[in-house]
C-alpha cells in the first residue's frame, strides 16, 4: 500500500496570543519570533497513523508538503518519525487552499499508484479544513473526515470511524480515498536517534510549480484586510487579603453582575 | 443581480440549528446588496423541515429531497448542491458550518470554480462588494475575505447570528439531482451518551480547568465549581493529554468550540490553542496565579492566586449567595 501523508508547518498553537503580529500592508501574520514553528497537530495524528500502517503491514509513507523552504523542516521531522520520503512543493501559503490543493493534487499525480492520502483534519493557523476536500475533489477520490479511528484494511477498502455531530459512524470507503485524521486516532511519537540521523542524511526534492505543469496559482480568496480583534474586555481584578477573601469576593461581584 | 442563496441542514429530517442563523445572515445581506434572497435544503423527508425553513423570508426554496441523502455522503450533497446552484443563480451562496458542510461544500466550490471562506462570523456589505470575516490563529486575528468568483461562497459559524425570526413564506421548488455511485457506505451508525451533566457544546455556564488546577487530585475543584452552577466541565488540552479527564471534555481548536454566557477558566492561562475554543463565550471570569495570562486580557472579573485557595471559598460563597 502506497500512502502519502500532507503535512503543513504552523506557528507553535500553544504561543500567547499576543505574540503574533500582523504585517497590514502585506496582509499575512507574521509567527513569532523565537518560537519555532511546528508540524500541524492533526498532520502529526494521520502522520502517526499512517507510521502504524506501515509497521503491521509494510506500507509505504511519503511525506508532502507545500509552502517556503522552511517547510523542509517539517518534512525532516516527518522522515525522522518514520515516513520513507518527502516531497516538499514550492508555493505560497493561500487562505482558501485552492494553490496548496493544486499542488498537492499534482504531486500525487507524479508519484503515481497512490492507494490512500491520510491528512490532519484542519490546520491550526487559519483553521480552514477545506485543503483536504479540495484535494480529494480533484483527484476524484471519496473522502471521509474526521476520522478517531481506522478500524480495518480491507482489499481495496479501508473501515474507519468517522466523528459526526452526535457521536460516530463507522464507514467502508474504496480505495483510493483521503481520509482526514482527527487528534482522537492517536497519540503521535516522538522520533527515535535512529530516525533523527536517518532524516539528516536524507534527500528531499523541491518540486516546482512549473515541475508540476503548473502556471502561477490564481487565489480565489482575496484577504482585504487583516486585524487583532479587540475582544479584550476590561478586567475586574477582585482584590482581597487572602485567596479565601479574593475568592468570596469574586463570587459576590459576578452575583451583583448578574452572571449568578 | 443574482440571488442571495441560504442552504440549511436537516439531518435526519430535522431542520438544523444553523439554518436559521443562516437565513438571518442572508437576510441581512440581501437587503443591504437589494437581492432577492432564495433557499436550499438537500436530504430525506423534508416537509417538515422545508415548512419551518421556508417561514425564515426566502422568497423560494429549492429542496432536493430523496432517500440517498440519509445517511449523509459528500458526493451525493455536492452533486445535489450542484442542482440548486444552478437553479437559482446566486451570486452568494451561504451555508451552516458542520462537519457534513466542510465535506461537500468544499467540493462545490471547486467544482463551480469559484472561491470558498469556511467558518465565518461576519458578513458585510462595503462598496458594494461583500466582506466575509473569520477567525484566524485560534481567533487572535481576523481575516477579511472577499471571493473573487460568483458565486461567492461561505459557512457560517454555529452561532454568530441570531435564528431568522418568522417573515412572509414563500413556495417550494423541488428539484432533482442526478444519483452518485456511492463509493463510501455507511455501516454503523453510533449517537454517544456526552458526559453526565450539560452537553459542553449547548451548555450556558461551562467550567474549565487547566495546569494550573495543579494536578488530577485537585481537579474535583473545577468539577464541584461546575457543580453548583450547574454547568458542564471543560478542559485545556494539556490536562485531557494528560489523562485528567477524558478528551470529551477538551475546549479549543482541538477539541469543543462553546458559546456559553459564562465561562469560568480555572488555571487557564489563555493559548491560541485554547482560546479558539471560546471566541463565543460571553462572559469569561479567570482565575490564574499569573496576573499577566492572557486569559485575562479577555476575562470581565479575574482573580489572581492559586486555584487551590481560592476556589473553594469561591464556592462556598456561592452556595451561601444562592441559598
Amino acid at each position: 500500500m502506497n500512502i502519502v501523508v500532507t503535512v503543513k508547518q504552523v506557528p507553535d498553537p500553544n504561543t500567547p496570543p499576543r505574540f503574533f503580529t500582523i504585517d497590514a500592508a502585506a496582509k499575512h501574520v507574521l509567527a513569532p519570533a523565537g518560537i519555532p514553528p511546528v508540524m500541524n497537530g492533526y498532520d502529526a495524528n494521520a502522520l502517526e497513523e499512517a507510521i502504524r500502517l506501515k509497521e503491521q503491514r509494510g506500507a509505504r509513507v511519503t511525506a508532502v508538503s507545500v509552502g517556503d523552504a522552511a517547510s523542509r523542516d517539517t518534512l525532516r521531522r516527518a522522515i525522522a518519525l518514520g515516513a520513507h520520503a518527502a516531497v516538499h512543493v514550492e508555493g505560497p501559503p493561500d487562505l482558501d487552499g485552492g494553490g496548496t490543493a493544486e499542488g498537492l493534487a499534482a504531486a500525487i499525480g507524479k508519484l503515481g499508484e497512490v492507494d490512500l492520502v491520510l491528512c490532519g483534519r484542519q490546520a491550526s493557523d487559519t483553521d480552514g479544513g477545506q485543503v483536504l476536500f479540495e484535494l480529494a475533489e480533484r483527484l476524484g477520490w471519496p473522502t471521509v473526515s474526521p476520522i478517531k479511528r481506522i478500524v480495518q484494511v480491507e482489499e481495496g477498502a479501508l473501515v474507519v470511524d468517522r466523528i459526526t455531530e452526535e457521536g460516530s459512524r463507522r464507514v467502508r470507503v474504496e480505495l483510493p480515498a483521503l481520509i482526514g485524521v482527527s487528534s482522537e486516532a492517536n497519540q503521535p511519537r516522538y522520533p527515535a536517534l535512529k530516525g533523527v540521523l536517518i532524516a539528516k542524511r536524507a534527500e528531499i526534492p523541491t518540486w516546482r510549480r512549473a515541475d508540476l505543469g503548473l502556471g502561477d496559482p490564481e487565489p480565489r480568496v482575496a484577504v482585504r484586510r487583516l486585524y487583532v480583534e479587540s475582544r479584550e474586555a476590561r478586567t475586574e481584578f477582585v482584590a482581597g487579603d487572602s485567596p479565601a477573601a479574593i475568592g468570596a469576593k469574586l463570587a459576590e461581584r459576578m452575583r451583583e453582575a448578574g452572571l449568578l | 443581480m443574482g440571488n442571495v442563496l441560504v442552504v440549511g441542514d436537516a439531518p435526519r429530517g430535522k431542520l438544523g440549528a444553523g439554518s436559521l442563523e443562516v437565513a438571518a445572515a442572508g437576510r441581512l445581506l440581501a437587503d443591504a446588496l437589494g437581492a432577492r434572497l432564495v433557499g436550499g435544503l438537500i436530504g430525506r423527508d423534508l416537509k417538515d423541515a422545508a415548512e419551518t425553513f421556508l417561514t425564515s423570508g426566502v422568497a423560494e426554496l429549492y429542496v432536493v429531497d430523496d432517500p440517498r441523502y440519509e445517511p449523509y455522503l459528500g458526493e451525493a450533497y455536492a452533486a445535489a448542491g450542484e442542482a440548486i446552484l444552478a437553479a437559482s443563480a446566486p451570486r452568494v451562496a451561504l451555508f451552516p458550518h458542520t462537519l457534513d458542510s466542510r465535506e461537500w461544500v468544499s467540493r462545490l466550490a471547486v467544482r463551480r470554480r469559484t472561491g470558498l471562506v469556511t467558518d465565518c462570523v461576519r458578513l458585510a456589505v462595503d462598496d458594494g462588494q461583500v466582506v466575509m470575516a473569520k477567525p484566524v490563529y485560534g481567533g487572535s486575528v481576523v481575516a477579511e475575505c472577499v471571493v473573487r468568483d460568483e458565486p461567492q461562497m461561505a459557512t457560517m459559524r454555529p452561532g454568530a447570528y441570531e435564528p431568522a425570526a418568522p417573515g412572509a413564506v414563500g413556495r417550494i421548488t423541488p428539484l432533482e439531482a442526478p444519483p452518485v455511485v456511492p463509493r463510501a457506505r455507511v455501516l454503523e451508525e453510533t449517537r454517544e451518551e456526552g458526559p453526565a451533566g450539560p452537553r459542553l457544546k449547548d451548555a450556558r455556564i461551562v467550567v474549565a480547568g487547566g495546569m494550573g488546577v495543579g494536578g488530577r487530585e485537585h481537579w474535583h475543584l473545577v468539577e464541584e465549581t461546575a457543580a453548583v452552577l450547574g454547568g458542564a466541565v471543560g478542559a485545556t488540552r494539556a490536562v485531557t493529554d494528560l489523562g485528567w479527564v477524558p478528551s470529551v471534555h477538551q475546549v479549543g481548536l482541538t477539541g469543543t468550540s462553546v458559546a456559553p454566557d459564562l465561562y469560568i477558566a480555572i488555571g487557564i492561562s489563555g493559548a491560541v490553542q485554547h482560546l479558539a475554543g471560546i471566541t463565543r463565550a460571553k462572559t469569561i471570569v479567570a482565575i490564574n496565579r499569573d496576573p499577566e495570562a492572557d486569559i485575562f486580557r479577555l476575562a470581565a472579573f479575574g482573580a489572581v492566586g492559586d486555584a487551590q485557595a481560592i476556589v473553594p471559598a469561591f464556592v462556598e460563597r456561592v452556595k451561601q449567595l444562592r441559598k
